[in-house]
């Protein structure tokens, strides 16, 4: 019976080592794999961040409608998507998403701070780059790419994540 | 008593078991770099992640030599 049995079952404890052995470094090149796969994935996403958007080009304001310091809003580039203009110093304009990094709440401009502000957990953006200052938020807000064309500013598209200088 | 053979097989095992070892450091080093780059991906700065890619990859591939080395032995054996 025995002999019959290692007939059948040709493989000794040895042998059983050695394949366990084998089996164990076939599942840790796996998963070496598996998260060499992943960080190259997410490379690729974080080159896809840098990419700018372009939408259709849009009106969104006049020059002589909006002096140094002052700032209003605008939806770009669709009607649900509530952005920034702000009159920084002599014909420097700039525009971000009013939708805070953190939680989504809407962003207020504060000239006499120098920086946009979120009420609902005292986040704070820079008013040049739109990087954060303070508060929860992890992410700069995205940026509006604008076009001045003689009195009138319009967006040409969207600025996400890294190209914004931080 | 101890023939030339334990000797043998036991040298091989501390080998294996070294090999084990450096791979396990090699997927810590693979995790912590994964981890690093979500946290940084998350806050904006995607600048680590294709250094870290690479370096990874690095480390897969120094596992899968290292695995087709170990395959190559034991079919020896
Ligand atoms: S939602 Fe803006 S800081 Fe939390």
């Amino acid at each position: 019976m025995d002999q019959q049995l290692k007939t059948d079952f040709p493989v000794d404890w040895v042998d059983d080592n050695y394949v366990s052995r084998r089996d164990l470094f076939k599942f840790l090149t796996l998963v070496s794999g598996a998260l060499a796969v992943g960080s190259a994935g997410m490379a690729f996403v974080g080159r896809s961040d840098r990419e700018t958007l372009n939408f259709d080009r849009q009106l969104i304001g006049k020059v002589s409608d909006l002096p140094v310091g002052a700032s209003q809003t605008f939806t770009y580039p669709r009607q649900e998507d509530l952005c920034l203009l702000i009159h920084l110093s002599q014909g420097q304009f700039v525009a971000y998403s009013r939708r805070c990094t953190h939680l989504s709440c809407p962003v207020d401009y504060q000239a006499q701070n120098n920086r946009i502000f979120c009420p609902c957990h005292n986040g704070a953006f820079n008013e040049e780059t739109g990087a954060v200052l303070q508060g929860p938020p992890r992410r700069p807000l995205p940026k509006i790419v604008l076009e001045v064309r003689g009195d009138e500013i319009y967006a040409t598209g969207v600025t996400t994540r890294s190209e914004i200088e931080l | 008593m101890i023939t030339p053979d334990d000797h043998h097989r036991e040298h091989q095992l501390t080998i294996f078991v070294a090999l084990i070892l450096f791979s396990l450091l090699l997927i810590l080093i693979q995790m912590w770099l994964c981890f690093g780059v979500v946290e940084n991906l998350i806050a904006g700065k995607p600048a680590m992640a294709i250094p870290a890619a690479v370096v990874s990859l690095i480390c897969f591939c120094v596992q899968l030599w290292m695995f087709i080395g170990i395959a190559r032995i034991d079919r020896q054996v």
